[in-house]
C-alpha cells in the first residue's frame, strides 16, 4: 500500500470527489500549499484545511517506539490527551522510515470521553466507552463505526534525529471552539 | 518549523442570534436540535454571556453543546449569506437527553445548501428535458404542462393511467397537499409510497394481531428487562434510541439478525443473544420460540385467557378479510405450531442455522422460564417484513400476543421504524379500483407492475429515487427508458410545442415523467419535467417520530434559487387542473385542516382545539412544546393538552371485541417462496440494508465531506471463507451478478452492481451485505421485483437478493477508506 504524500495527507479531511460517487474515487483534490495555508483560517466552509501549527515539542524518542506500543503524551495543551503509535505498517501522515509513526487526540470527537483502548490487531483507537466510536489511525482517524461528526484530530509529527517533535493538530479537539483557547500550554512549547 | 499558530476554530452564535427548534432530518428516532443564524460580520465569544449557547468554552465533557466543525455551515438566511450553526438540544426533554447525536444528524448543518460546498448541486428551478437535455423554464410553463398533461391523461385514460409515487414520511402539510390531489380529487389507486410497489400495510400480521404498528415509547425500552430485537440494528440505524434508551436501561438483548453485527456483539457480551439466522428463516425461528415457549408453559396464560380472541370472537368479525382468512385462538395457534417438525429445536435449528440451544435459551430469556416473568419487549423493522411480509409479521406478532408484550411499561411490540412518521392522507386509498386482489378480496395495485405493462402514462415522482429504490431495478430502468422514448422529442421550451410533443407521447402509449426533487439522482435521467423543491427546514412542517413525538420543525434557510416548497407545488398544480381547496397561504393553514384527518395514533385534534381555545396558530402552540413535543394522540384535560405515551394502555386492542388474537405464520408458504429465491450454484445471498454514517439514497451524505472519505463506493461485506475462494481482499473491486432477477412481471431477468470488498466476519459463509441505495451501484439491481410472490399484500423481498460475486481487481481504496472492523465492543 503506498502511503499519501504528506501533501496529500494535509488535504486529506478537506477534499471530496464527485458530489455523486460512481465507481472507484479517491477522495483528495490537489490544492497547493498556499491554498491550504490560505483557507486555513477561515471561518466558513469550502475547501479550507483545518490545520493548526503550534510550537515544536518533544513527545518521544525515535528508538524508543516499537509497533503496537501506545506513547501517551499532552499536547498542545495541558489535559488534551494524545496517543503516539508506531503502526508497523503505512498509516496517511506517518512519519519515520515505515511512513508508519502516527499520534491522535484521545478525546472522542464525538461527546468528549475519553478512548482508553487501543487495538493493534485493527489499528483502531476504540470502541469509545461511552457510545462506541471507534477510529482508524491507519486512516487519517477516520470514523470506522460510530457517532463521532468530525476524524479524531491528529497530531502533526515531525523526526529530528532520534527525536520525534509534535508540531500542530489537524481538527478540533472535543468541547473547543478555538484550538487555543482555554488552558495552558504543554510545557516546553 | 513555524511558531506561527493558525489556530481552527469554528463561529459561535452571538447572544443575539436567531434561534429555532428543528428536528433530524433522517432516522425515525428524530432527535431535537437548536438552530442558531447570524450575520457573517458577527460572532460570539467563549464565555458564556458572550455566546447563544450559554456555555463556557472550552466546554465539559458529554456537554452536549459543543459544535463539531461539521455543524457549521454558511447558508442563505433571510435574503443574506449568514452563519448556521444546527446543534443537539442540550436542553431537550425527549428523545436525545442530554444533548447527544448521531452521525447523520449531528452534521445537519452540512444539509443546508451552500453554493460553495458539494451542496451545490441543488435543482434551482423547474427544468424541461429538450432534445435530451434538462433546461431552465419558468414555474408557470412547468406546472402548466404537469396540469395540461395531467388533465390530459385522466380525461382521455382514466385515473389509473395516473400516478403519483412519493415519500410516505415527509411532514404532515406535504403529504396531505400530496394526497389531496391525487387520492382526493384525482382519486386514482395508482399511488405508492417510496419503499413498495403498491400503498398499504407494512406489518398486516401485527396488524391482524389487532396491535399497533407504533404502540411504545422510548421509555419503554429503558424500563424493559429483555428487548427482543429483529431485523433492525438500533446502533446502526436508530443510534441514539440505542445510546439513550436501551443501553442506560441495561436490558438483556436477544437479538435476531444473519449478520455479526456491533448491536450482536454487544448483546453478547451483555449476557444477551444473537439469533444468526440463514436469510429468509424468521417465520421458522419465531414459530419454534414460541412453541418451546408454550411446551415449558411459560406463555403469559393470564393475558392470553383475558385478551387473546377465542374462535367465537374471531367468527364475529365483521370487517378485515385477512383476519378472517388468517386470524387463530390460541388453540388453533398452538396446534398449528405443533403440527410441523420444523418448528421443533432441532428441526427450527436444521431450518434457521441457529443452535437448538439458543432458541430453547431465546425462550426462556423472553419470558422468564417459569420464573418471575420479565418486562419484553419486542422491537423490529425491515429485516423482518422485508425479507417475508406477512408471515414474518404474523410470527412475530403472535409471539408478542403469546408473551404479553403489549400496552405495559417496558411491555410492548412495535416498529422501530424506517423514516419518520409524516403520512397524512386527505382520502382513503381507493382499492375498489385497484386491478389487483387475492382470492377475490382487493388489495393495494402494485404500481410497478402496472407501470411496466405501459398502463401508467404520466408519473409524478416526488421526493424518491424511485428506479433505485425498488426491486429488480434495472429491469425498471429498462422498461422506463423504453417508455419514455416513444414519439416525439419535446422541440423547444415553446409551450404549445412542448405541451403537443409529451401529449404525443402519451397518446402513442409511452409516459411521461414528473420528477419532483431536490438534488439529482438515478430516476433523474429518465424525467421529462423538474420540478425544484425545497426541502428539510426551507419551510416551517411538523411530524410525528416513532414514539409518536409530534413535533415543529421551523424554517432555517431559504429554498436555493427558484425552488418551492412541495405543498406549494402541489396546490398549484391542483388549482390548475381546476380543483378546488388548494388556496392555503402557509403551512400553518394546511396543518389545521389536516387535524381531522390525523386519526387514531396520529390524532392532534386536541392541539388545534386548544389553539382555537388560546386564540393562536397550531405551529406557534406546538412551538411552546420545543424539540420535546408531546406524544399523540393527544387530548384535552382542563384546557392543558395531554399525550400518550403508549397505545393499547387499556388492553383493548384494533377488533371488534376488543381483543387481540394469533395470526396463522404459515412457514410453509415462505419455504416455497426461499427454495424461489435462495441462492443456487456459486451464488451468495446479497442482503441489504444501511450504515449509520449514510442515510437512504446519500441525496446528502453523497455531498458531505466525511462521508464521501468514509463510504465513496457501495460496499460488499464478504466473509474471510468466502473471499479467500474467490481470491478476494478487502478493496477489491467486485462485480456481483444475478441471472435469476424476478423483475416486475415475474421474467426472470439479469441484474449486477459493483462494490468494493469489505472482508469481515461480520456476515457468515454464505452471506454477503451491500449498501441498499448507492447512487449508481443499486443492491436492488439483484432483488426480486416481483410482488406476486407475496399476493397478500403486494411486497417486495428486498432483503433476499443473491448473485456471483467475482473480482474485478484492486483497487487504490486501501489507502484511503478504513476496512477496520464494523463489530468490536469494548
Amino acid at each position: 500500500m503506498a502511503p499519501l504524500t504528506r501533501r496529500e495527507f494535509l488535504l486529506l479531511g478537506v477534499a471530496s470527489g464527485a458530489a455523486v460517487a460512481v465507481g472507484v474515487v479517491v477522495p483528495i483534490s490537489i490544492a497547493s500549499r498556499d491554498e491550504v495555508d490560505g483557507g486555513a483560517g477561515s471561518t466558513t466552509t469550502g475547501p479550507a484545511a483545518v490545520v493548526a501549527l503550534f510550537p515544536r515539542t518533544r513527545v518521544a524518542g525515535l528508538s524508543q517506539l516499537t509497533d503496537g506500543a501506545p506513547v501517551m503524551f499532552d499536547y498542545p495543551l495541558e489535559g488534551q490527551g494524545n496517543v503516539l503509535v508506531k503502526m508497523g505498517e503505512p498509516a496517511i501522515g506517518g512519519i519515520g522510515e515505515g511512513e508508519d509513526i502516527v499520534a491522535f487526540s484521545r478525546i472522542c470527537t464525538h461527546m468528549g470521553c475519553e478512548l482508553t483502548e487501543y487495538r493493534h490487531e485493527h489499528g483502531v483507537l476504540g470502541p469509545c466507552p461511552c457510545h462506541f466510536s471507534t477510529f482508524d489511525l491507519i486512516h487519517n482517524g477516520q470514523v470506522t463505526l460510530g457517532q463521532a461528526t468530525q476524524n479524531l484530530p491528529q497530531v502533526l509529527l515531525e523526526i529530528d534525529g532520534d527525536d520525534v517533535y509534535a508540531t500542530g493538530l489537524v481538527r478540533l479537539v472535543y468541547g473547543y471552539a478555538n484550538a487555543l483557547e482555554g488552558a495552558e500550554m504543554v510545557a516546553g512549547a | 518549523m513555524s511558531n506561527t499558530a493558525v489556530p481552527s476554530s469554528v463561529p459561535l452564535p452571538p447572544p443575539d442570534a436567531k434561534e429555532s427548534i428543528i428536528c433530524c432530518e433522517y432516522c425515525p428516532v428524530a432527535c431535537g436540535y437548536k438552530v442558531y443564524s447570524w450575520p457573517l460580520s458577527t460572532a460570539g465569544g467563549p464565555a458564556a454571556a458572550d455566546n447563544a449557547l450559554g456555555v463556557d468554552f472550552p466546554t465539559a465533557l458529554l456537554s452536549g453543546k459543543w459544535p463539531s466543525e461539521n455543524m457549521h455551515t454558511v447558508s442563505l438566511v433571510d435574503g443574506e449569506m449568514q452563519n448556521v450553526l444546527v446543534v443537539p438540544d442540550g436542553d431537550t426533554g425527549a428523545v436525545n437527553i442530554g444533548g447527544t447525536h448521531s452521525v447523520r444528524g449531528g452534521a445537519l448543518a452540512k444539509k443546508l445548501y451552500d453554493p460553495g460546498s458539494l451542496t451545490g448541486d441543488r435543482f434551482l428551478r423547474p427544468m424541461l428535458r429538450v432534445r435530451g437535455d434538462l433546461v431552465p423554464i419558468s414555474w408557470e410553463l412547468a406546472t402548466d404542462l404537469v396540469a395540461d398533461l395531467s388533465r390530459h391523461v385522466v380525461d382521455e385514460y382514466g385515473e389509473l393511467a395516473w400516478g403519483m409515487k412519493i415519500y410516505s414520511y415527509q411532514y404532515f402539510e406535504n403529504t396531505y397537499a400530496a394526497s389531496k390531489l391525487a387520492l382526493l380529487n384525482i382519486a386514482t389507486p395508482n399511488f405508492s409510497p417510496h419503499h413498495a410497489p403498491a400503498e398499504g400495510d407494512d406489518v398486516p400480521g401485527l396488524s391482524d394481531c389487532g396491535i399497533d404498528a407504533f404502540g411504545s415509547s422510548f421509555e419503554d425500552d429503558k424500563a424493559a428487562d429483555v428487548l427482543f430485537i429483529a431485523g433492525s440494528d438500533p446502533y446502526e440505524t436508530k443510534t441514539v434510541r440505542f445510546t439513550t434508551w436501551q443501553q442506560p436501561g441495561g436490558a438483556t438483548i436477544v437479538y435476531v439478525d444473519p449478520r455479526r453485527t456491533f448491536t450482536a456483539a454487544y448483546a453478547e457480551s451483555k449476557g444477551g443473544l444473537h439469533l444468526q439466522l440463514t436469510p429468509g428463516t424468521d417465520t421458522c425461528l419465531y414459530n419454534a420460540i414460541a412453541r418451546e415457549i408454550i411446551t415449558r408453559g411459560w406463555e403469559d396464560a393470564e393475558f392470553v385467557a383475558q385478551h387473546a380472541a377465542t374462535r367465537a370472537d374471531l367468527d364475529a368479525e365483521e370487517g378485515g378479510w385477512r383476519r378472517k382468512l388468517f386470524g387463530l385462538s390460541f388453540d388453533e395457534y398452538r396446534e398449528y405450531l405443533f403440527s410441523h417438525d420444523d418448528f421443533t429445536l432441532d428441526g427450527a435449528a436444521r431450518e434457521t442455522g441457529v443452535p437448538a440451544d439458543d432458541i430453547r435459551r431465546a425462550a426462556e430469556l423472553i419470558t422468564g422460564g417459569g420464573g418471575e416473568r420479565p418486562k419484553t419487549t419486542i422491537l423490529f423493522e425491515k429485516g423482518l417484513y422485508w425479507s417475508h411480509n406477512y408471515e414474518n409479521t404474523a410470527a412475530i406478532g403472535s409471539l408478542g400476543v403469546l408473551t404479553g408484550s403489549t400496552g405495559r411499561e417496558g411491555r410492548a411490540i412495535s416498529r422501530m421504524g424506517g423514516h419518520q412518521r409524516g403520512g397524512m392522507k386527505a382520502a382513503g386509498y381507493p382499492k375498489d379500483k385497484s386491478p389487483d386482489e387475492y382470492q377475490g378480496n382487493k388489495v393495494e395495485m402494485d404500481t410497478e407492475r402496472w407501470f411496466v405493462q405501459g398502463n401508467t402514462r404520466l408519473r409524478y415522482i416526488v421526493g424518491t429515487n424511485w428506479l433505485g429504490a425498488m426491486g429488480a431495478t434495472q429491469a425498471l430502468v429498462d422498461a422506463t427508458r423504453r417508455l419514455t422514448s416513444i414519439g416525439p422529442v419535446v422541440p423547444s421550451t415553446d409551450p404549445d410545442q412542448a405541451l403537443a410533443a409529451l401529449k404525443a407521447r402519451i397518446d402513442e402509449g409511452g409516459t411521461v415523467i414528473v420528477h419532483q426533487e431536490i438534488y439529482p439522482n438515478d430516476s433523474t435521467p429518465y424525467a421529462d419535467i423538474v420540478l425544484a423543491a425545497a426541502g428539510w427546514g426551507e419551510d416551517t412542517y411538523t411530524r410525528n417520530n416513532a414514539e409518536r413525538r409530534l413535533r415543529l420543525y421551523e424554517k432555517i434557510a431559504d429554498p436555493p434559487g427558484e425552488a418551492r416548497p412541495d405543498w406549494e407545488i402541489f396546490a398549484e398544480v391542483g388549482r390548475k387542473m381546476g380543483y378546488d381547496g388548494f388556496d392555503w397561504a402557509d403551512t400553518n393553514e394546511i396543518f389545521e385542516e389536516t387535524a381531522p384527518f390525523a386519526s387514531g395514533r396520529k390524532d392532534y385534534t386536541a392541539l388545534i382545539e386548544k389553539a382555537q381555545a388560546d386564540g393562536v396558530r397550531a405551529h406557534d402552540l406546538l412551538k411552546t412544546y420545543g424539540t420535546t413535543g408531546i406524544q399523540t394522540p393527544l387530548s384535552l384535560v382542563d384546557g392543558e393538552l395531554v399525550g400518550t405515551p403508549r397505545l393499547h394502555a387499556d388492553l383493548q386492542f384494533k377488533s371488534d371485541s376488543g381483543k387481540a388474537n394469533f395470526v396463522l405464520p404459515d412457514w410453509d408458504e415462505v419455504k416455497a417462496r426461499n427454495e424461489i429465491l435462495g441462492p443456487k450454484g456459486d451464488e451468495l445471498w446479497v442482503t441489504n440494508g444501511r450504515v449509520n454514517a449514510l442515510w437512504n439514497n446519500l441525496f446528502d451524505h453523497a455531498r458531505r465531506e466525511i462521508s464521501n472519505e468514509r463510504w465513496p463506493v457501495n460496499f460488499l461485506e464478504i466473509s474471510p471463507a468466502d473471499a479467500e475462494a474467490r481470491g478476494v481482499v478487502s478493496g477489491d473491486m467486485l462485480s456481483i451478478v444475478s441471472d435469476d432477477v424476478l423483475d416486475q412481471l415475474g421474467n426472470a431477468t439479469t441484474g449486477s452492481f459493483n462494490a468494493v470488498a469489505y472482508v469481515s466476519d461480520i456476515v457468515p459463509d454464505g452471506v454477503t451485505f451491500a449498501y441498499f441505495l448507492y447512487p449508481g451501484q443499486p443492491a436492488n439491481s439483484v432483488t426480486p421485483g416481483d410482488s406476486s410472490l407475496q399476493p397478500i399484500n403486494l411486497r417486495y423481498n428486498f432483503k433476499l437478493g443473491k448473485g456471483r460475486v467475482t473480482r474485478i481487481g484492486a483497487t487504490e481504496l486501501t489507502r484511503t477508506m478504513s476496512f477496520a472492523p464494523r463489530n468490536l465492543v469494548p
